[in-house]
């Protein structure tokens, strides 16, 4: 009786923690020498399962595997974490910004050996400046953000106010659409938007990392970031820009109800209007970004994104091959297109001039031509610090309470400066003045 | 959550014969031992896996620190031993200390409210005139079954201004919409989702509290002349204090690992920062900032907060719990 019993209690315990344990998942990539390689490929945006599809359709020995993993904030956390467990993916989409605390933080490989001389003629040399630190290539860049402003022109029109093209010009616009319409504002301010912000300071000449041979200073609350911030303080003191997060259901329904008239962000803009507001086609239409000075044509990128090969991956020739052909072949570049993606390459910059435009402004026949001039005025060379994140972090509790408790802008900024500082001499970074 | 404790299992008694004949003392005691250790095998397995283990690697992890290696300005940022400087990072920022401090404003909304109603819920149900008593039941306990981030949606849309049906109605009232997601209301705002997802869980453990009074002390308050009211405020209130101790102990640690409706609310106010709540920061530190180690020491010091203040509420509540005279 007691045997049995015991018999019983060791049948039960092992299945019991058999059940328990299940199946572990495999790191990376699969396959071996023979058989066909898979890539895990993480990446959001509607361009991707086209790209994939394409990709996959003509290498049956190279298989990717898509995975969205968040937009630009979430997907590059996964990456540091995912990075640290040894499991991330073999291809990976970084926007610009957080690409040096990705080198920093050991998730990026270093392609330079694996990027041959054709891939490298196909983009403008400046370009790779946006990928190449220290002399290495941590990834192929795949879409650039060049400012731009994009306004509702019908409901502009019907208010009777012409386009800014300085930013003087646009607090009177912002004036006219208030005095005209009191349910309606020109555009929308979100105190937490760190890639906005930043591309605007940077119009103004602010640089907020450099680096100074060994050592890095930052500059965040230098006198032309605080210049921008003034600027938007007296927007939001006279109440001309509506304070609020952009892409919440809130925001959405005011802009289909024609209250929000513009969006000042870069060229990927009509792509998302057109997720969120599928009704207004044809009522929209993009124009060359406001200037501090007239007659300038200065713009930054906002966002914009480069393809990694991941430390973590067991085959990065070939995701390295895979990382080159989405970003350089035709089909690449067509697929980018029509998804609202202003391709980083020449090929794709070239092909876009005789494309149609974005399906939220067929009106604007002249959108692309509009849109390559813009992209060659960007300003070459801005530099991103290796801690993007924290700075982003510390920018957006900054800026909400400075909102909140009706404090001046600028003051978050040197909040946001002495966090960044901080950060970067804890990790042990020479950082001078 | 009884007040009594199940007796202790029979020992198995000495002197029996067991089928060999060989010494009757010692067999059968070791093989009920080994059978017991066998069935708690699985059980202590997984405690030491999934309990035991992380929470050494997390103290571990929290005398670690990511430091720059490799010099010049793209090193690579490395593990290495750093002592107690997590602790002294973490006791010295500001923000994750007023993040305990909104702990308090919100946890002095959200217990005191989950349990009051809890118990007068239960008590109502148990009232002798009281009908429909299984669909209220359901009814009460089914906020629970909402999960927490669709709860918190759900909430989310009745604050918003532009979606809110309450804002709405006081707008055509003529008085605006109601500052829900405002400071200082967001406090409010908050523990009115945790108070409607928890009162049907601990009603029902205070209601089976209930249900275990014997009839017969209510029959003997009944013939000495007592009224419901005086029934159910100096009987039935003071014999399920035990349970109000438990439910009190389960909100507490609640309030303290309260995470998912700030966060989830976080997008639709501005009232609500990263760091709103010390889990947040933890999650901030660990996960946006990339600081796993600091994030580690936070999370240390929030279990030890947990556990003594848990310790101290059951110390105060001893003999109410634990019985005696």
């Amino acid at each position: 009786m007691s045997r049995k019993s015991l018999l019983t209690a060791a049948a039960l315990s092992a299945a019991l923690v058999l059940s328990a344990c299940s199946g572990g998942s495999g790191s990376g990539g699969e396959g071996g020498g023979d058989g066909p390689v898979t890539l895990d490929y993480w990446a959001w945006g509607t361009a991707q399962p086209g790209l994939v599809e394409a990709w996959n359709a003509a290498n049956p020995d190279i298989q990717v595997r898509l995975t969205d993993a968040g937009g630009g904030t979430d997907s590059s956390a996964k990456l540091l974490t995912s990075t640290r467990a040894g499991e991330a993916p073999d291809v990976a989409v970084v926007e610009y910004q957080t690409l040096p605390a990705m080198i920093v933080g050991d998730v990026a490989t270093d392609i330079t050996d694996l990027v041959p001389q054709d891939v490298t003629d196909a983009f403008p040399a400046s370009t790779w400046d946006l990928t190449r630190f220290n002399d290495a290539v941590y990834g192929v860049p795949q879409d650039v953000g060049p400012q731009a402003l994009v306004y509702n022109s019908a409901r502009l029109a019907e208010l009777g106010i012409t386009v800014p093209t300085t930013w003087a010009e646009f607090t009177e616009a912002a004036r006219a659409v208030r005095a005209a319409d009191p349910n309606a504002y020109l555009a929308t301010f979100n105190p937490g938007e760190f890639g906005f912000f930043a591309a605007m300071a940077q119009q103004a000449g602010a640089s907020w990392w450099e680096v100074d041979g060994e050592s890095w200073s930052v500059g965040i609350d230098s006198s032309e970031s605080v210049a921008v911030a003034d600027y938007w303080q007296q927007l939001i003191d006279e109440d001309l820009v509506k304070v609020e997060d952009l892409l919440t259901p809130q925001w959405n329904q005011e802009l289909n109800a024609g209250q929000i008239l513009s969006w000042p962000s870069a060229l990927w803009a009509p792509g998302v209007i057109s997720g969120v507001a599928p009704d207004m086609t044809g009522q929209w239409a993009m124009a060359p970004m406001p200037q501090w000075t007239p007659g300038d044509d200065r713009v930054a990128y906002q966002g914009g994104s480069a393809t990694i090969v991941t430390t973590s991956s067991d085959h990065p020739e070939e995701a390295a091959e895979f990382a080159a052909w989405i970003n350089t072949s035709q089909e690449g570049a067509d697929i980018q297109l029509t998804t609202g993606q202003y391709p980083a390459s020449t090929l794709g910059q070239t092909t876009a001039e005789g494309s149609a435009p974005p399906e939220l402004m067929p009106q604007q026949t002249d959108f692309w031509t509009t849109a390559s001039g813009i992209a060659q005025n960007t300003i070459p060379a801005i530099t991103w610090g290796p801690n993007v994140n924290v700075a982003s972090s510390a920018f957006q509790d900054a800026m909400a309470a400075a909102v909140r408790d009706g404090q001046p802008l600028s003051s978050a900024l040197a909040q946001t400066q002495q966090a960044v500082v901080a950060d970067m001499e804890k990790t042990g970074f020479d950082v001078s003045g | 959550m009884a007040s009594t404790t199940a007796p202790p299992a029979h020992p198995a008694r000495a002197g029996t014969p067991s089928e060999d004949g060989a010494s009757p003392a010692r067999r059968p005691r070791q093989r009920h031992r080994l059978a017991a250790w066998t069935m708690l095998a699985p059980a202590l397995l997984l405690f030491v896996a999934f309990l035991l283990v992380p929470i050494g690697y997390a103290l571990w992890l929290s005398l670690r620190g990511l430091r720059l290696e490799g010099g010049g300005p793209f090193g690579r940022r490395v593990e290495t031993f750093v002592g107690l400087e997590n602790y002294a990072t973490a006791i010295a920022d500001a923000e994750f200390l007023a993040g305990f401090g909104r702990l308090l404003v919100y946890g002095a909304l959200a217990v005191p409210f989950t349990l009051g109603l809890a118990l007068v819920f239960a008590l109502l149900l148990d009232a002798r005139a009281a009908r429909a008593t299984r669909f209220s039941r359901t009814a009460i306990f089914l906020p629970y079954a909402v999960p927490g981030v669709v709860a918190s949606l759900l909430w989310g849309f009745l604050y918003l201004p532009g979606t809110s049906p309450f804002s709405w109605l006081t707008d055509q009232l003529g008085g605006g919409a109601i500052p829900f997601l405002q400071d200082p209301w967001i406090f409010a705002s908050v523990a009115n989702i945790a108070v409607w997802g928890g009162v049907g869980f601990n009603m029902i453990i205070i209601y089976t509290s209930l249900r275990g009074i014997p009839e017969e002390i209510y029959e003997a308050a009944r013939i000495d002349g007592a009224g419901e009211w005086q029934i159910a405020w100096r009987i039935k209130v003071p014999l399920v204090a035990p349970a109000l101790v438990l439910t009190g102990l389960f909100s507490l640690i609640g309030t303290l690992q309260v995470y998912g409706e700030p966060t989830t609310l976080r997008p639709m106010t501005s009232a609500i920062s990263q760091t709103w709540v010390p889990l947040m920061t933890i999650y901030r530190d660990a996960f946006t900032r990339d600081d796993l180690p600091l994030a580690a020491a936070e999370s240390v010091l929030l279990a030890g907060l947990t556990v003594v203040l848990s310790v101290v509420l059951l110390r105060l509540n001893q003999r109410r719990i634990f019985g005696g005279s």
